[in-house]
């Protein structure tokens, strides 16, 4: 997987890791990948839920040391 | 589906300015087109000293430590960062004359509208919230 932009939203709360993602999204291309670590747990239903609503695919997502892991590639 | 998200702040505390604003932030965030009218003590959301200084619910004032814990953003700063996204303010104009406000003592940016303002914007809105 080639990661294009990493964004680190750790220590964040609602909404800032979703209003951080949407701006990090602008700033990538269609089809490249953005990584986004946040350790907010309302993250876990608020990514792919905002990642649904503006058509891009979550590719993968893990959760290490309580560091939440989200790889979602831009809409084309 | 509606590509629009309208909000009506009734209220001028600072968990009712919370809920008004992580909404409309995370709606402006899901590139959803949203406006907010404030009414009432909704104003103080929007007022450029009162947003400072917005008080808790009485015997509520011990959350601020958790506030503080769990880094959540001032109101200020989600007030810049929703209209940054693109949130429209509309300051309620029949509340204003009762208080004796004008557009100067409120954030930059703001317009000032009546009902009709809004319910025009409102009428093909999903969800239209109130808070």
């Amino acid at each position: 997987m080639n990661i294009t932009k990493t964004l680190d939203a750790k220590g964040l709360a609602c909404p800032m890791p979703i209003v951080k993602t949407k701006k990090a999204m602008d700033s990538i291309s269609s089809g490249e990948v953005l990584e986004v670590l946040v350790t907010d747990k309302g993250a876990i239903n608020d990514i792919p839920a905002w990642a649904t609503a503006g058509g891009h695919t979550i590719i993968q997502q893990k959760t290490e040391a309580d560091v939440l892991y989200f790889y979602i590639q831009k809409a084309t | 589906m509606s590509n629009k998200v309208a909000i009506i702040a009734a209220n001028g505390g600072l968990f009712d300015a919370y809920k008004v604003f992580n909404i409309a932030t995370a709606a402006a965030a899901s590139d959803k087109e949203v406006q907010i009218f404030f009414t009432f003590e909704g104003l103080n959301l929007i007022h450029k000293q009162a947003m400072h200084n917005l008080e808790m619910p009485e015997g509520k004032e011990h959350f601020a430590e958790g506030f503080e814990k769990a880094n959540i953003p001032s109101i200020p700063e989600l007030v810049e960062m929703a209209q940054e996204l693109g949130v429209t303010f509309i300051a309620c104009q029949m509340t204003m004359d009762v208080m004796g406000l004008t557009k100067e003592d409120f954030v930059d940016g703001i317009e000032v509208g009546g009902a009709v303002t809004f319910l025009e914007f409102s009428k093909d809105a999903a969800p239209t919230l109130t808070f």
